[in-house]
């Protein structure tokens, strides 16, 4: 059997050939797809069973070394600890869905080929698979960065006819140079003062040999560990959309791509993000450093930047008018989330009592539990996105309305992603966002900023619900608006079975892990267990979260429980006894259109649109930026 | 497993008392405002009438996607009776062992966004301006009730129910600064939270006909009705197990009643302040409203940075 390396490698070179053989098929749109998803599944496939081994039977002793070039610190090594586990674990589930979906959706783009996007869509998978896995801080860690930039850029510029497509892909490739320049200067900054220190050159740029300098070289050299630590959030920062909160680049990059894509960039991609600030700054620390690793200053840094950008990620998104748009908004404001996850946990590691430590552990497993259900939501939400583009050729909630009534399978499946996402009970986003909570309050005792982050974050919540309210309300519900009217009487406006089926099974996914949260918990728990190194020894040897009754969790010393089967037995319950009282009366019902004070007729100019909503708010915070730029006067048909 | 169905026989009870006392609270509101404005008055059993009557009469249907309005016509009412199985309300959380103050905020966050579902189904141009209203003031209102909780969880460590509803926002040394803020905070900010005037904007009657349920008749509109009743109470429960938890301390044989019926005479107070003010108030401008909850988040904040320091 191949080892989990192997199967990371294999998944990689699948991609690859499959990139290959999907040039060669281009010419069929839907074979090309076809043969996209079946290496796709493959590689999924492969990497999934690389997951569950390093889950339950536990990770190699030692990075699989394929390659190496000692002379320059050039080596292909690939480790899978638990924390490479759960990002592969996103980027596989996310992936097939993804590439399913494409197969019919490609199809829309008339006058697109698909041999600039398969290719390059297979190529951004096999980089994320090895930015994943790699050990090497240097050579491979640019190929990998490179390999999934450039293709990325490419799926971005799909559009290329359109000019602000192509303005948004430069935007994003810039950032993306930045980001992968600071990242390398910081590992560079690192292997030079190792070699200094420890007078070692062999493969300098490697995890194993910069964790081990590192307790010498943070003794010795602060400032300038210091300095690359800084370099390494400038570029992960950048990667995430956390620079420069939500102004430059990713709002306008993810809605250019076509929808699978952007599923792909914001469910995965900017994870890669998230992945190297957990690893470089929790796991590649050694035990031994400690004394001299400021590491309450970084986590207190990462915590407020958190903050920051969750609320202001959110606050812009609830400006936006656009579908895609409002949705990139909310994945900066999601990643502020993971971030306060992170920098909770950081801060409470260094406090370095039993307590904080699992209090630490708890906000990390919200970060990790989000980092997996945001991508299954976020996914599925550009996926309905694209169905809602596909249906009404537009990107725009003002002229979107009454749509249920149409599609009611992405409706459906739309509520469902907008309740996970504002963190409604029994759906995923709540018990992600719960563990980050209960950390960061309780925590707020070895450091009291965290309670404040906490209410901002319970704010920004309550900012996504009513985004999403409006974002769900303004297109499936309030009333049909002309130009969904106008695509209706064409024919059927729901998207083909093929494209409903993978918003289904995210959908599904959402209230799975909403109402069994222990799946996603007891998962994590493994995944902390099994990446022993650094500082993450100290999380994995807690175990503060209880898989609590009714496949709930609760934190070991009970201050706080979550039993979402209970409450869902006590709401059906309610709900029928709701539903009996309502029968009382025998009532009988009619049909009948709103009443509009009997002077005015139903017409487009006067239905609620998008832009209407939330006025005031809009207003008080409207020097954060974000204001949606091109603004068309809504069309006045019809009679007064 | 007595202790099961013990918490059963609890919600039941819970349940059945909200679902008793509700329209009840809505009558007194109703009488105490007409004396108020020298006027007679309906009887006190009125709103027990209106909800009969409602229920039989024809179930008028505009919006567009008719399943959404009677989903959310139904899930406003149940979510507001899961929510009063969360609240002690003279004996221990039903639910104690299965949900914490989190799910609680969020809960209550649930019983907002079937209103706003409602008037988004419904599609008038009336219910959505009245949906985007109310989702501001949620937006607002939320983190204040929040900190309040969270103050009383700092101040005792723990995130159950029966310990934080249980005047823990006081904490146990010395005077409790952060509580006696959020004590201000919490009364000042009432009316919002049960939706009285002076801060029933989403519906305003005046302006919006009920906003979001300005296109609901017949049993859905009750049920409605029946969700906003069951609000103030459920509300006022929380008030007074936050804030006037006292009257525990009595030995002889029948404690236990004597505190239930003191839990409920308190409850009675708070729903006769809350018709009072909204009696003699008139109401506020969304941007009013918006900058008054901020300057109480503002509060509120203060109190909660107290809080982490042990005030």
């Amino acid at each position: 059997m191949l080892t989990p390396e192997q199967s990371v490698l294999v998944a990689i070179v699948a991609c690859l050939a499959g990139a290959a053989l999907t040039l060669v098929v281009a010419r069929n749109k839907v074979a090309a797809g076809w043969v996209a998803f079946a290496v796709t599944s493959v590689s999924a496939a492969v990497i999934l069973r690389a997951v569950a081994e390093v889950l339950w039977r536990g990770p190699s002793a030692h990075p699989a070394a394929f390659w190496a070039m000692p002379r320059f610190g050039f080596a292909l090594r690939i480790y899978v600890d638990g924390l490479t586990a759960v990002f592969l674990l996103l980027a596989s589930v996310i992936a097939v869905p993804a590439a399913f979906y494409s197969i019919l959706y490609m199809r829309h783009y008339r006058e697109y080929g698909v041999g600039r996007y398969y290719p390059y869509f297979l190529l951004f998978l096999a980089a994320m698979y090895g930015l994943l896995s790699t050990t090497d801080m240097m050579w491979f860690f640019f190929i990998f960065w490179q390999l999934m930039t450039l293709p990325g850029y490419a799926l971005i510029r799909y559009e290329h006819r359109k000019k602000e497509n192509v303005w948004a892909a430069n935007k994003f490739l810039i950032m993306m140079q930045v980001a992968c320049a600071a990242t390398m200067i910081g590992a560079e900054l690192l292997a030079v003062g190792g070699k200094a220190v420890s007078g070692s050159a062999s493969l300098k740029y490697d995890f194993d040999t910069v964790s081990a300098n590192l307790p010498l070289l943070l003794a010795t050299r602060p400032g300038m560990t210091a300095l690359a630590f800084g370099l390494f959030l400038m570029g992960f920062g950048i990667k995430m959309g956390m620079w420069p909160f939500g102004q430059f680049w990713l709002p306008d990059a993810h809605p250019a791509a076509p929808s699978p894509v952007s599923a792909m960039l914001s469910g995965v991609m900017i994870k890669t993000g998230v992945y190297g600030v957990m690893r470089y700054f929790l796991w590649l620390v050694p035990v031994s450093a400690r004394e001299s690793y400021p590491l309450a200053r970084w986590g207190m840094l990462v915590a407020i930047l958190g903050t920051i950008t969750l609320f202001t990620g959110t606050m812009q998104a609830m400006k936006q008018e656009q579908t895609k748009r409002l949705l990139a908004f909310h994945s900066i404001g999601q990643v502020g989330y993971i971030l306060l996850g992170t920098g909770a946990c950081m801060a409470l590691v260094a406090a370095n009592t039993p307590a904080a430590t699992a209090l630490g552990t708890i906000a990390v497993c919200g970060a990790l539990f989000h980092v997996l259900n945001h991508g299954l939501f976020k996914g599925l939400l550009f996926l309905n996105a694209g169905s809602m583009l596909h249906a009404t050729g537009t990107q725009d909630l003002n002229q979107m309305g009454g749509m249920m009534k149409f599609m009611p399978v992405t409706a459906v499946t739309a509520l469902i992603a907008s309740f996970s996402i504002s963190g409604v009970p029994l759906f995923n986003g709540f018990v992600s966002k719960w563990s980050i909570y209960v950390a960061a309050i309780q925590g707020s005792g070895w450091a009291h900023y965290l309670v404040v982050c906490a209410v901002i974050a319970i704010l920004t919540s309550a900012l996504t619900l009513a985004s999403f309210m409006k974002f769900f309300g303004v297109s499936f519900l309030s009333r049909t608006s002309a130009r969904v009217r106008e695509r209706a009487a064409q024919g059927r406006m729901e998207v083909p079975g093929m494209m409903q089926a993978p918003q289904v099974a995210l959908a599904f996914c959402c209230v799975l892990l909403g109402v069994v949260p222990a799946i996603g918990f007891r998962l994590i728990g493994r995944a902390l267990g099994a990446s022993r190194g650094g500082l993450g020894t100290a999380l994995a040897s807690a175990s503060p979260l209880l898989s609590g009754r009714l496949g709930g969790v609760g934190e070991t010393n009970s201050a706080a429980v979550f039993a979402p089967l209970a409450l869902g037995v006590v709401l059906a319950l309610t709900f029928a006894l709701v539903y009996g009282i309502s029968k009382l009366g025998s009532a009988t019902r009619r049909a009948a259109v709103p009443w509009l004070c009997g002077y005015a007729r139903e017409a487009e100019c006067n239905r609620y649109v998008a832009h209407n909503f939330y006025g005031e708010i809009k207003r008080y915070f409207r020097w954060l930026g974000g204001m949606p730029r091109v603004r068309k006067p809504p069309v006045l048909k019809g009679q007064f | 497993m007595s202790s099961v169905i013990w918490r059963i026989v609890g919600g039941v009870l819970n349940v059945g008392i909200v679902l008793l006392v509700a329209p009840l609270g809505q009558g007194v509101l109703r009488k105490v405002t007409a004396r108020v404005q020298s006027r007679q008055g309906p009887p006190l059993w009125q709103p027990y009438f209106d909800l009969l009557k409602l229920l039989g009469k024809e179930d008028i249907e505009s919006g567009e996607t008719p399943r959404m309005q009677r989903f959310a016509a139904y899930l406003s009412l149940a979510t507001v009776l899961a929510v009063a199985c969360l609240v002690p309300m003279g004996f221990a959380s039903p639910m104690n062992g299965a949900a914490d103050i989190i799910l609680l905020i969020y809960l209550l966050t649930l019983c907002g966004i079937c209103t706003l579902l409602a008037g988004l189904a419904a599609g008038s141009t009336y219910s959505l301006v009245g949906a985007s209203r109310e989702m501001m003031s949620m937006i607002a209102l939320e983190p204040v009730f929040a900190i309040a909780l969270i103050v009383g969880a700092l101040h005792t460590g723990s995130f159950r129910l029966d310990t934080v509803l249980n005047g823990s926002v006081y904490g146990t040394a010395g005077v409790p600064w952060s509580g006696l803020i959020m004590l201000a905070v919490m009364i000042l900010s009432f009316q919002a939270f049960v939706q009285r005037v002076p801060f029933d904007i989403s519906e305003a009657e005046t302006e919006l006909m009920e906003g979001p349920l300005m296109e609901y008749s017949g049993p859905k509109l009750a049920l409605f009705k029946y969700a906003q009743m069951a609000k103030l109470v459920i509300y006022s429960a929380l008030f007074v197990r936050m804030f006037v938890p006292w009257g525990a301390g009595f030995t002889f044989p029948l404690a236990g009643l004597v505190f239930w019926a003191m839990f409920w005479a308190k409850v009675a107070v708070v729903v006769l302040v809350v018709t009072l003010v909204a009696a003699t108030h008139a109401r506020y401008r969304i941007d009013q409203a918006i900058r008054f909850f901020a300057g109480m988040f503002a509060a509120a904040l203060g109190a909660l940075v107290l809080a982490s320091y042990g005030y």
